[in-house]
């Protein structure tokens, strides 16, 4: 561990937002008043579908868009009015925003001379950073002559060479091929490991949630869907928006009516036992639903449509009762000339939702 | 920008930055264009007798001077026969340019030449070369004499008028087409010759209609441009004769008020002039330039 | 492609030479005509081939005209406009583009609208501006019964003037006063990405250092590109500075070449002579265009949508 590491875990720093909002006009209200406390050192992944507000929360937090209300703390200063080099944040840009006119170390050294930073100091501060992102090699180069994954590390560099007490990420990663993407997932995990920043990440892309994030922050329509842990969000989603958000395939929701002893689909099959009444929507994820096994509930009976094989697994499309249902096996070929299945969905991998507002009803089943 | 509130909130720095300009463009250009309008209401008295107010009579004496009427018509006449040729040659260049073939090259070069030849130099260039004694088509009068006479017959002159404006508007439309024809993708000649459109098709199927844009732009400004540029031409090469025949309004405008000391009757001819121009350039807006805007 | 394009390729090629041919030729002929004697061009008219009085016919234009020195006020000029234009367009251009302000597109299209009424359009009262340009101070003074009060209490009303004609600043400001270098700069602002903006403040950098430190180095081409397209529109200017400039001494090259030719009808005109100036003067800005096409080009794209 060197010095810039020990200064960015020291001036780690919490983030607070109070009553929050965000409106151009009374008409479009993009983010209604947010509540939400982010910890110091944490990496908070911001998740949601495009128009959701993330964006908008992040810039609010860097100071490039002006709050509508509420407040915003950063530890215990209220930043909300103050001009964005005020704030003590950093940022990593979707398409980098390298400035292509000046080198690799201008570009990193360039905040640092806005502060006013004696040269010399500048230089030991750049070279720490790049010797720390493989960079040193390169600092006399234009941004133009890097590759895409360099360019990546020079505007991280860029952005903890001022020892930032919070690192904020707009969709960094979503302009690289599959591969880079997949190897900078694990740079950025090693980073947030070994320098401890307090960190925001904006994404739309859930694996980089999932395996990114100490804590996840869904966004729907600028309001907070859930904000918890990957293994809670994608074990207890709160509700079906998040359900369908999170998992590949998504979860299946299935609309069912409780007759007082169990719930029905819509083509009267029971899929399982519970005293409820009304209508519901039941959530499953595919690689829960168990074919051709008898495990407790009910079988179903559904018919296949379609099988996707990916080598380490199947996905079946099943029409069950006119929805199409979403089944990840293992089962190989043999399932192929097969029209018919029969399904059991175990009690216990059951979630179930109000319809009506599509909240999460816990403990609808018993313990989970 | 994608918000508003994302720019720089300085109050007084906005103002700074743009009062140098925006001083020199009302002194420059919104006050001469105001003067021109209360000088057409305002009679100048001689000796410096101060102004007076006149009403109307500015312009009912401008609208009942049969001269003004005529070189009115020829700036209409010049307008829309030197512009459309001023784009359609450039045009017809650009779409041979745009092919892949050897002299395509070369041509980008040579057809922006013009652009560093004055007005005036090649108006004094073409007076030369069109001199009925001396010139290229001298020859033609030494078969039968009077064939070829700028000097006597207006319909000469206005000929190499027209020649000279299309000779100095090549650049500037030649460079804006072949680019509209460049930013055509690729695919979309692909496209259409796998539907069977050869190479001459595509010219009026794809091409023309897809630069449109640029020939809609092309066409607004060339109309400004041949009422103005005609100036130093005509100046140079006809000096407005024979008998006339060549003086169009700017030029008239300025005999009138530098030669004739007539503020009143030329700045009433430059208001109307004005109002003629805005008023094309606001038709040519409706009801060309709203058909023809394409997503791409 | 695979295309049978022969018949088109070489209509092409033929447009294209009578093209070529329509530009050069003229420039040829003025070449092959200064190379000439005034007597040779009496008897044989216009001259095909160059001769050998090229130097001969220049150094006539040199000791027997003002075409000297006036190429030395058309280099003042084309300068003064390009530098001007550009910088004041830059600016303009960065205070519409990167501020708050509720009047940025009002300003916008005020500066804009100049493109429709070109100069020579307006010539007559501009000159009128420029023969005082305090006039319009001094109208605003009357106007509103300020100078009343001035001439109740000092004794004269307030009457500024200062004439701007025949001089070097004459001749360039109303040139200036044009808003397609604005308009340049806008465009290219437009298409810079809002994150770099971002990142600069981000970085800390307040409007003058995003300006010097991102932006002006940035914006390089756009400088080159619209310093070639004023220079040139400077440098071929001939209503304005036939107006307002009265003494040779001060006229551009342009006017003091169109001078040459004498308004008696009747006799012909020493055109080798004349040509030779036309070559002189058309000798800078075509050698401009030679070595920075590029730019120029860019700047002719540039200055449309």
């Amino acid at each position: 561990m060197n010095a810039i590491d020990t200064a960015i875990r020291a001036a780690a720093a919490s983030i607070t937002v109070k009553g929050l909002t965000k409106a151009y006009d009374p008409q479009t209200v993009v983010i209604p008043p947010m509540d939400v406390e982010l910890k110091a050192g944490e990496f908070t992944v911001v998740l949601g579908p495009s128009g959701c507000g993330k964006s908008t929360l992040l810039q609010m937090i860097a100071g490039l868009e002006r709050v509508s209300g509420g407040k915003i703390l950063i530890g215990a200063r209220e930043v909300q009015d103050l001009e964005p080099k005020h704030r003590g944040c950093a940022m990593v840009f979707q398409n980098y925003a390298l400035y292509p006119h000046m080198s690799v170390f201008e570009n990193m050294a360039y905040s640092l001379k806005v502060a006013g930073m004696a040269k010399a100091e500048r230089a030991e501060r750049v070279a720490a950073v790049a010797k720390m992102l493989g960079l040193a090699d390169y600092l006399h180069r234009k941004p133009g002559q890097l590759s895409g994954g360099q360019r990546q590390r020079v505007a991280i560099g860029r952005a903890i060479v001022r020892e930032p007490g919070v690192l904020l990420f707009d969709e960094p990663l979503s302009n690289l091929d599959a591969q880079l993407r997949h190897d900078m997932r694990i740079e950025l995990a090693d980073l947030h490991r070994r320098i401890g920043a307090t960190t925001v990440f904006v994404t739309h892309d859930q694996v980089e949630a999932m395996t990114l994030a100490d804590r996840i922050l869904i966004l729907n329509k600028g309001r907070i869907e859930q904000f918890d842990t990957p293994k809670a969000i994608y074990h207890h989603p709160a509700s079906v928006f998040v359900a369908k958000f999170i998992g590949a395939p998504p979860m299946n929701i299935l609309p069912v009516t409780g007759d007082g002893s169990a719930l029905r689909l819509a083509d009267g099959q029971v899929v399982a036992n519970a005293p409820l009444t009304g209508a519901y929507q039941l959530g499953i994820r595919p690689e829960d639903i168990v074919v051709d096994g008898k495990a407790d509930g009910h079988a179903v009976k559904a018919a296949l449509r379609f099988r996707e094989d990916l080598g380490s697994h199947s996905v079946l499309a099943v029409d069950l009762g006119g929805s199409i249902v979403r089944i990840a096996t293992p089962f190989g070929a043999d399932i192929a000339d097969r029209l018919e299945l029969l399904l059991n969905f175990p009690t216990s991998r059951l979630h179930l939702f109000d319809a009506a507002t599509g909240r999460a009803i816990p403990g609808a089943f018993g313990a989970q | 920008m994608t918000s508003e509130s994302t720019l720089f909130s300085n109050r007084w720095l906005p103002i700074l930055l743009v009062a140098p300009f925006m001083l020199l463009i009302v002194l420059f250009f919104y006050v001469p264009i105001f003067q021109a309008f209360y000088w057409s209401f305002f009679l100048e008295q001689p000796f410096g007798g101060g102004s007076m107010f006149v009403g109307f009579d500015n312009f009912a004496r401008v609208l009942s001077d049969r001269e003004f009427w005529q070189a009115g018509w020829r700036t209409i006449i010049f307008m829309v026969t030197a512009s459309s040729l001023a784009v359609l040659i450039p045009l017809i260049l650009a779409v041979a340019a745009d092919r892949k073939i050897r002299l395509s090259l070369p041509a980008r070069n040579v057809l922006v030449w013009p652009k560093g030849v004055a007005g005036a130099s090649i108006g004094v260039v073409f007076a030369f070369i069109f001199n009925p004694f001396v010139g290229i088509l001298a020859p033609l009068n030494s078969i039968s004499p009077g064939i070829w006479a700028p000097g006597l017959d207006g319909l000469d002159a206005f000929i190499t008028l027209i020649a000279a404006h299309v000779w100095g508007g090549i650049p500037f439309n030649f460079v804006i087409l072949l680019a509209g024809l460049q930013s055509i993708p690729r695919t979309m000649h692909q496209a259409a010759a796998m539907d069977g459109a050869g190479p001459w098709r595509r010219i009026f199927d794809v091409q023309l209609p897809l630069i449109m844009p640029q020939l809609f732009l092309t066409l607004v400004l060339e109309f400004t441009e041949s009422v103005t540029s005609a100036f130093a031409l005509i100046d140079t090469i006809t000096k407005g004769g024979p008998g006339g025949a060549t003086t169009l309004l700017v030029y008239k405008i300025y005999v009138d008020g530098f030669s004739g000391y007539d503020l009143s009757g030329a700045s009433t001819q430059t208001a109307i002039l004005m109002v003629f121009v805005i008023l094309l350039t606001a038709a040519q807006f409706l009801f060309l330039g709203r058909r023809i805007n394409y997503e791409r | 492609m695979i295309e049978n394009a022969r018949s088109l390729n070489i209509t092409a090629s033929i447009i294209l030479l009578i093209g070529m041919v329509y530009i050069s030729g003229p420039l040829y002929l003025t070449l092959t005509t200064a190379s000439h004697s005034y007597e040779f061009m009496l008897r044989n008219g216009l001259a095909w081939y160059p001769g050998d009085q090229l130097l001969a016919n220049m150094a006539r234009v040199f000791t027997e005209t003002r075409i000297p020195i006036q190429m030395l006020n058309s280099l003042l000029v084309a300068l003064g406009n390009a530098a001007a234009t550009c910088i004041l367009s830059f600016l303009s251009a960065y205070a519409i583009v990167y501020f708050r302000v509720r009047w940025a597109g009002f300003a916008f299209a005020l500066i804009l609208a100049t493109i429709m009424l070109p100069l020579e359009i307006r010539v007559i009262t501009t000159y009128q501006v420029a023969s005082n340009i305090f006039s319009p101070l001094n109208a605003l003074l009357d106007v509103t019964g300020l100078n009343g009060l001035v001439a109740q209490v000092f004794g004269a009303p307030v009457h500024l003037e200062w004439s701007v004609l025949n001089t070097h600043f004459g001749l360039i400001a109303p040139l200036v006063a044009h808003g397609t270098g604005t308009f340049l700069f806008r465009q290219f602002f437009r298409t810079l990405p809002t994150d770099l903006f971002k990142a600069a403040r981000m970085d800390g950098a307040g409007p003058i250092r995003f300006m010097f430190d991102i932006l002006l180095p940035l914006s390089r081409t756009s400088f080159a590109a619209l310093f070639v397209l004023t220079f040139l529109s400077g440098w071929t200017q001939y209503l304005w500075p036939l107006v307002g400039a009265s003494t040779p001494d001060m006229q551009t090259a342009v006017v003091g070449l169109a001078r040459l030719v004498p308004d008696a009808e009747g006799t012909v005109p020493d055109f080798p002579m004349i040509m030779a100036g036309a070559v002189i003067v058309s000798l800078v800005p075509l050698l401009m265009i030679a070595l920075l096409q590029r730019y120029l080009v860019q700047g002719l794209v540039l200055s449309e949508k």
